[in-house]
């Protein structure tokens, strides 16, 4: 397995380092330029490294094998850390890999992958260097992982790590989720119950947990932890607990309230661990001492910050026994003073502390910091709200903190030390644009603070280096880049960045004033920033001032830093120099502007690394042209120094340190110095070889140190594995052993890793100390004192004044301790005999040293990563006090706007109420007006109502006047009145006179006239008198008889003209009534009318049916006479012969055959003697012949009875006419067809006794025939012969008359001619039967008798035509009358 | 019912005047036993000849066409229309004397009336298909049905024998009214009802037959429809020809 991972990784490391080389030798002769004799060095010092690393390699295999797992995994991280995370900037060193690698690995990979049979198998693939093949076989593990729920994968997966220590492994066993966390804490438990897995397995866990996954929480529910607790309490091994304490601290703020159940194993823990310090029952050397003692006070942190009443009363309870006094004199006591009061111990309870409800508010980070608010060591607290003055008071360094803590990354920086100051490494991971857009805001404050922050420098410089004395700012975690925070310290650069120009006076100003190094440093550092600030987007840097850049730091500190450290010990002396200080702070901002830088520097690292590690050397070389250099590039330098000058600092400053503390023991008391610790004992040893191998050797292990550091940083800037820093750089050192040594021999792993990790420190400390001749020798004893009183006594320190160190401090320096150790081993290595004995003696020695060391390094990376994943926390935090304070800025301008427009309404307000006042004023004067007119118009109104009164009475005195006028008018009036009356009456009177005295006169001319007629009539009467007397008085007499007569006449006439009028009266009244009764009788008329005619239309439709009758009744009798006929014609078929025969004896012989046959007798012969005639005639002749033949009997039926005889007569009668009729209409059928119809009516109107009667008769006729005449027969006995004769005769004269009438009509015109005049001739005769025919009686006798007569006369004269024509006259003559008859009544 | 009242009144059997409905019917019963007894005596008839018959030769004999007993010939096509339609009378009438005068009214009247228009109904029935269903008109006319539908037992019998009683009725209701059109308008409605058997006929015979035997289920509904579209086409009853 190990031998196919050490095949694995050879190729990859090979191209991978490669290419640098080639740049370096490439560009070697640049570095001859400048200094020839450094060049040598280095070259030596090359084919130094070569050998030695030959040698190593094979003197060393047996130390490499027995720590396989670690190494292999550390080897692995340093793969996949560059491999995997590494930007487009490495991509052709992977390139190169796949292509060395593509031949074995990526075909199996395929080919594997393909197949798929197994993820598990695919586990070792996850090594491989090509990115995407790597992508693809994660993929393919994380679908496993998503698709299957068992465990199998992932148990194989942990193997997989514990085996390897893969970096693949922990990114996917940490991002595991859901469903699988059980299987992988269950896992993880069962590995810890083995021991040899525990420690990895804590290591697996310890990431794991700092990933912080979403089911971290239930952890505390698993076995898992209760293992952990256990393993804490009962395990011996300082590097397992040391890890698991470290994993404990990091898991408390996780499973706050988790600690309900254990938090007396937690304390048992701490209690154990505490104790061991001092009782150290595993004897494990010092520094794991120290390990264990820095993790043991971060648990005391933690748990006092998270229960305190709980912890508190442990401590009280557990100390408070006589046996652990000692431990806590000795190292709780210590621990106490750097905490303060916990306000929990006040106002909480027990119960209260482990109430989950306490915790639910909490984030994870807020319990860190709740945790760090409480302490009061520098390195550990937080500066947070509130605490502030206790730090201040305790430390003046940190006197400025608390006021800008936000707003001057200075005081920040320089107080966090290392961690500040390795922000550079951090910065990549913060996001681009939150500094970006912080500067304006952060900017306002610094402009208006930059005399503090002056002030703030110095005190910092203060700070800087008196803690360099206790500290000389190195710290394992600037050394590996994971530090600060990103967030609030982050922002301290931008600031600077952007309002750098308000600071740069002052910076100025420091480094001008403290600085006694040449003016040449002070462009240098006041350029940056307007630069920074101008470029500060612009990342990609041009490589020449990149490369430019670092050198001039590192004169600076060749020159100014390393008399810094050297003052060190002053400054605890209480002798600090303004120089020094002015330096440091230089340094320190430079260190600041650089950290920002960093973050744009990021991407080109790759690059850089390879100019830089030449430039470097160049460097050291030629410091002073590069400082021309510099002032001329230096726009682009923020970014370089941002990249490298924190790593820088430190390294210088410890190296410095170191290699003053080396050069100290070695002139002084080198032994001394090593029994006092083992640390620096080791130093001590490569002393000797330093000092043999002279400057030369040290600048080559310098310069290669150097280029180590900077492959070191490159490798670990990648965000995600800054854990694998520390190991991976002890790879990456080996394998730039392997690099630099000319031959490829050199491709061996580097034998001690932990050495080589020194390494990265020393080359710079080399240089300088090379470079720097003057040390102060005073200084460096009393550094060395205060080592050994740093470590060894804390105490002591304490009564120095100076505050005890924490076990923070004290791991710091341990660490540093270690760097300088290391640089000493490195030094010592290169020395080819010394190499040489190493193998041969020494191998035994460096076993147990090498174990340790490792350990340490194990320890210290443990340390690394408890501490990146404190910083984490604070920078989760810094993240959301950020979003608070812009929250809060915005509110605050939304609250100056708000004031604002406060202020311009108080503005408006007033002036309207000015205006207001001014208004009122007018408002005021109009209503003063209004009263003056007012007032004034109410007199007028007065005067004009007084006015009207006066007129008032005035008015009515008139009025009263008036009055009495008009009754005296009225008085007046009245007497004219009656003198008017007077003199009416008296006209009056007057005119009375004077009718009467015209009266008078007239009666006298009266009296006058009538006197003279009386006179006159006097005289005539005497006349007259006279005359009568004379004349007679005799006529009187008759006069009055007259006149008697006459009225007695005129009575008479009045009597009578009286009597006319009544008659006249009475005559109009009856003519009046006959007119009414005429009106009533016409209405009478009109509705006999009416009914008339509604009973014509019953009569007309009754008669219809009853013609209809009538007209079926023909058809009917027509059938029937046809039918008969051709009964007849079938009879007279079958009988021709018969009757030839019997007819003659037949007519007496038979009395029912002459009946019967008599018909046909007559016919036989007429058909015999018309043979000639149709045979559709024969039927109509033999009725003809029949009638004929009946005719003849009619005498006899006359002769006979009554009854029969009118039987027969009446057959006779009607037969002639029924039959002729139809003998007459048949035969004309078609010329005289409307004749029929027209007849019928005719005879029966002629015959109203007909009708029915006649139709019973026409049956009796039919059906009685034979009857009758049987009774003819029986009754005619007597005369058959006659008739039979008659018969006879008849027919003889009949077959001769009948054609004549009958059938020459039509066919000859002669005898049409004879008929129709008779009519003519006997009108009158026919006229008179007609009209006579009611009485039928007669005429029956009378046709009769005509027709008796006729044949009489036809016997009497012999066959005389008359007769003939006599009766078809008459029939044609009743035919006429039918038609006259017709007429008439149509 | 007064259907059959009604139709002796509009067919002339009885006059308008009720007063004389009794002597005139007693005049046409006594002109129907003269006829019948004629008839019997002639031995044209007897016990067993079917009432149709009688009344055929009744009504031959009444208009002087009944042939010799002797040269009686099998009913020729009018003689079968007047079976036809006796028959149909006789279901709708109990009474023979009523029986005989209906037909022979109904006939003489329908001739009278109707004679001349009986020919021009195919052509009108073609029109109205034209109008109502013009497929099916080019249907029967491009199968050359067209001219062989059963005119004869639509228009000169009244579909006697073609529609149930019920529904002859009705229709005969309108003819004696005076109505031929409607005639037209039963025939249209047959074919209509029809449509989708006589659409699936191709052969001019077939449909003939189906034709002259359809379906006596829904006859009162095509009547009821046909007397809609005689409303439709011909307007109100006064309108009506």
């Amino acid at each position: 397995m190990r031998s196919s991972h050490v095949g694995h990784a050879k190729p990859h490391h090979a191209p991978f380092v490669l290419p640098p080389v080639g740049d370096t030798v490439g560009k070697q002769p640049e570095t001859k330029e400048w200094t020839s004799a450094g060049t040598r060095v280095w070259i030596k010092y090359r084919r130094h490294t070569a050998v030695g690393g030959a040698v190593r390699c094979s003197t060393w295999r047996r130390p490499v094998e027995c720590s396989s797992s670690n190494r292999g995994a550390w080897r692995l991280y340093w793969r996949v850390g560059p491999g995997v995370l590494q930007a487009g900037g490495d991509g052709h060193s992977e390139r190169d890999a796949a292509a060395s690698t593509s031949c074995t690995t990526t075909t199996t990979t395929t080919t594997m992958a393909r197949e798929q049979p197994n993820v598990g198998d695919l586990l070792p693939l996850l090594e491989t260097s090509d990115r995407h093949q790597l992508e693809e076989i994660r993929g393919l593990i994380n679908e496993q992982l998503s698709t299957e729920r068992g465990s199998m994968l992932l148990n194989s997966l942990v193997d997989y790590f514990l085996e390897t220590n893969s970096a693949q492994a922990v990114n996917i066993l940490s991002s595991v989720r859901e469903p699988h966390d059980k299987h992988l804490l269950d896992r993880m438990n069962e590995c810890m119950t083995k021991q040899a897995c525990r420690l990895p397995t804590l290591t697996l866990l310890g990431h794991v947990i700092r990933k912080q996954p979403s089911w971290i929480h239930k952890i505390a529910r698993y076995p898992l932890l209760l293992s952990l607790l256990k393993c804490l309490k009962t395990d011996t091994d300082v590097v397992v607990l040391i890890t698991g304490v470290l994993v404990l601290i990091t898991l408390l703020p996780m499973i706050p309230q988790a600690g309900k159940q254990h938090l007396w194993e937690y304390f048992d823990i701490f209690g154990r661990l505490a104790s061991w310090n001092l009782k150290n029952p595993g004897h494990v050397s010092e520094v794991y001492l120290i390990h264990l003692h820095a993790s043991v006070y971060s648990l005391f942190h933690r748990l006092y910050g998270m229960y305190p009443c709980n912890f508190v009363s442990y401590l009280r309870s557990h100390y408070s026994m006589k046996e652990n006094m000692e431990t806590f004199e000795e190292v709780v006591k210590p621990m106490l003073e750097h905490v303060r009061l916990h306000p929990e111990l006040v106002t909480g309870t027990k119960d209260h502390e482990l109430d989950h409800t306490r915790w639910k508010k909490y984030e994870i980070h807020d319990i860190v910091i709740e945790c760090a608010k409480v302490s009061l060591d520098p390195k550990e607290a937080s500066c947070e709200e509130g605490y502030a003055t206790m730090p201040e008071s305790f430390y003046p360094q940190i006197h400025m903190r608390p006021q800008d803590c936000t707003s001057s990354p200075y005081t920040d920086l320089h107080s966090s030390y290392g961690s500040s100051s390795s922000t550079p490494f951090s910065t990549p991971r913060q996001p681009l644009a939150p500094p970006l857009s912080l500067p304006p805001f952060s900017g306002t404050q610094s402009s208006h603070r930059s005399p503090q922050t002056s002030r703030r420098q110095n005190s910092t410089c203060e700070l800087n280096s008196s803690c360099g004395g206790k500290d000389p700012l190195w710290s394992p975690s600037s050394l590996c880049g994971m530090a600060t925070p990103p967030s609030s310290r982050g922002m301290s650069p931008n600031l600077e960045l952007s309002h750098s120009a308000s600071h740069l006076p002052s910076r100025f100003h420091c480094t001008s004033g403290g600085k006694g190094t040449p003016a040449s440093s002070t462009p240098a550092t006041s350029s940056p920033p307007p630069t920074l600030s101008d470029d500060f987007p612009i990342i990609s840097l041009p490589t020449n001032t990149v490369q430019s850049s670092p050198p001039r730091k590192d004169r600076r500190h060749a020159e100014g830093g390393k008399p810094v450290l050297v003052r060190q010990e002053p400054v605890k002396d209480v002798e600090k120099s303004a120089e020094i200080s002015a330096n440091r702070d230089s340094g320190a901002a430079e260190n600041v502007s650089m950290t920002l830088t960093e973050l744009s520097v990021f991407m080109k690292k790759q690059e850089l690394e390879l100019q830089l590690r030449t430039e470097k050397e160049k460097e050291e070389a030629a410091i002073t042209e590069e400082l021309l250099k510099i002032t001329e590039e230096k726009q682009e330098l923020p970014s370089l120094r941002g990249f490298d000058s924190p790593f820088f600092h430190t390294t210088e400053t410890l190296t410095g340190y170191q290699a003053q503390d080396k050069t100290h023991s070695s002139v002084q008391a080198g032994g001394s110095v090593r029994d006092a610790h083992r640390v620096s004992s080791t130093p001590d040893k490569a002393e000797n070889t330093v000092n043999s191998s002279g400057g030369g050797g040290d600048s080559r292990s310098s310069a290669l140190g150097l280029e180590q550091s900077w492959s070191f940083q490159s490798c670990f800037t990648p965000i995600d594995h800054h854990l694998h820093r520390s190991p991976s750089a002890l790879d990456d050192e080996v394998a730039k052993l392997g690099m630099f040594s000319p031959s490829p021999r050199s491709k061996t792993p580097a034998p001690v890793p932990y050495e080589s990790f020194f390494d990265l420190a020393l080359p710079r400390a080399a240089s300088l100390f090379v470079g720097q001749k003057t040390t102060e020798a005073v200084h460096k004893a009393a550094l060395e004192k205060l080592l050994q009183r740093e470590e060894g006594l804390e105490d002591g320190e304490e009564e120095e004044g100076v505050v005890s160190a924490s076990p923070l401090e004290v791991l710091d320096r341990l660490v540093q301790q270690g760097s300088d150790v290391h640089d000493k081993v490195l030094k010592r290595l290169p020395l080819p005999s010394k190499s040489a004995d190493w193998t041969h003696f020494g191998g035994s020695a460096p076993l147990d040293e090498l174990h340790t060391l490792r350990s340490q390094l194990l320890l210290l990376h443990n340390q690394l990563l408890y501490e990146r994943y404190k910083r984490e926390q604070h920078a989760v935090r810094n993240r959301r006090l950020l979003r608070r304070i812009i929250n809060a800025t915005a509110l605050e301008e939304q609250n100056n706007a708000m004031k604002g427009q406060l202020n311009l309404q108080s503005v408006d307000i007033l002036s309207l109420r000015e205006s207001l006042q001014v208004e009122q004023q007018r408002y005021r004067q109009l209503w003063e007006d209004r009263e003056t007119v007012v007032t004034r118009l109410h007199s007028q109104i007065r005067q004009l109502q007084q006015g009207r009164d006066d007129y008032y009475t005035k008015n009515q005195e008139l009025q009263s006047k008036l009055q009495e006028c008009q009754k005296t008018m009225d008085e007046l009036e009245a007497e004219l009145q009656r003198a008017n009356n007077k003199v009416c009456h008296t006209g009056h009177l007057l005119n009375q006179m004077t009718i009467k005295l015209s009266n008078s006169e007239s009666t006298q001319q009266q009296m006058s006239f009538l006197n003279k007629q009386l006179l006159l009539l006097g005289e005539a009467h005497k006349l007259s008198m006279q005359e009568l007397h004379h004349s007679s008085t005799d006529n009187t007499k008759e006069t009055q008889m007259l006149q008697v007569s006459h009225v007695k006449e005129v009575e008479t006439l009045k009597q009578s003209l009286l009597l006319q009028g009544q008659k006249l009266e009475a005559a109009q009244q009856r003519v009046s009534e006959l007119e009414t009764h005429l009106s009533k009788k016409e209405h009478l008329i009109a509705e006999q009318k009416k009914f008339l005619e509604d009973v014509k239309c019953q009569a007309k439709a009754e008669l219809q049916a009853s013609d209809n009758r009538y007209q079926a009744q023909r058809r009917i009798t027509q059938l029937l006479q046809t039918e008969l006929l051709q009964l007849y014609s079938r009879v007279e078929i079958e009988a021709p012969a018969s009757n030839a025969a019997s007819s003659p004896p037949g007519g007496r012989a038979d009395p029912h055959a002459p009946a019967d046959t008599s018909v046909p007798v007559p016919d036989g012969p007429s058909k015999s003697h018309k043979n000639e005639a149709a045979a559709s005639r024969s039927p109509h002749d033999s009725p003809r012949g029949n009638g004929s033949t009946l005719s003849p009997g009619q005498p006899k039926a006359s002769n006979s009875s009554k009854s029969s005889a009118n039987a027969v007569n009446g057959s006779q009668d009607l037969a002639p006419p029924l039959l002729v009729e139809p003998l007459l209409s048949c035969p004309h059928m078609s010329p005289l067809a409307p004749l029929p119809p027209v007849d019928t009516p005719l005879t029966v109107g002629s015959y109203p006794s007909a009708k029915s009667f006649l139709g019973m008769r026409a049956r009796e006729l039919f059906r009685n025939k034979s009857e009758s005449q049987c009774d003819d027969d029986e009754e005619q006995q007597p005369p058959p012969p006659l008739l039979a004769g008659l018969a006879h005769t008849l027919k003889t004269e009949l077959c001769v008359e009948q054609p004549g009438p009958g059938y020459t009509g039509p066919v000859s015109p002669a005898p049409s001619l004879a008929p129709t005049p008779p009519p003519a001739s006997v009108p009158a005769a026919p006229l008179t039967v007609s009209t006579k025919q009611p009485p039928s009686e007669p005429q029956r006798q009378q046709q009769r008798g005509s027709n008796q007569e006729s044949p009489r006369r036809k016997a009497g004269a012999g066959g005389r035509g008359q007769a003939g024509a006599g009766r078809p006259r008459q029939q044609h003559l009743k035919i006429m009358d039918y038609n006259e008859t017709h007429h008439e009544h149509s | 019912m007064y259907r059959v009242h009604v139709w002796k009144v509009l067919l002339g059997i009885l006059p308008p005047h009720s007063d004389s409905h009794a002597l005139v019917g007693g005049y046409r019963k006594e002109q129907y036993q003269d006829i019948l007894e004629a008839l019997e005596v002639m031995r044209y008839v007897n016990s067993s000849t079917p009432s149709t018959h009688i009344y055929l030769h009744m009504f031959q004999l009444e208009s002087q066409v009944l042939p010799r007993c002797s040269e009686i010939t099998p009913p020729d096509e009018e003689n079968e229309d007047f079976l036809s339609i006796s028959r149909a009378m006789e279901e709708i009438v109990d009474n023979p004397v009523d029986c005989y005068w209906l037909i022979k009214c109904f006939i003489s009247q329908f001739h009278l009336k109707f004679g001349d228009s009986i020919p021009h109904l195919p052509k009108s029935l073609e029109h109205y298909l034209s109008q109502e269903e013009p497929r099916l008109l080019s249907h029967l006319k491009n199968t050359g049905a067209l001219t062989q539908l059963p005119y004869n037992l639509w228009f000169k019998c009244c579909f006697a024998g073609c529609l149930p009683e019920s529904s002859l009725q009705r229709v005969w209701d309108k003819v004696i009214s005076g109505s031929c059109k409607i005639l037209v308008f039963v025939a249209l409605e047959i074919l209509l009802s029809c449509k989708i058997m006589l659409l699936g006929i191709n052969r001019p015979e077939g449909m003939v037959k189906f034709l002259c035997n359809i379906p006596r289920e829904n006859t009162d509904a095509i009547v009821t429809k046909a007397i809609d579209l005689w409303h439709k086409y011909c307007g109100t009853l006064v309108h009506a020809v």
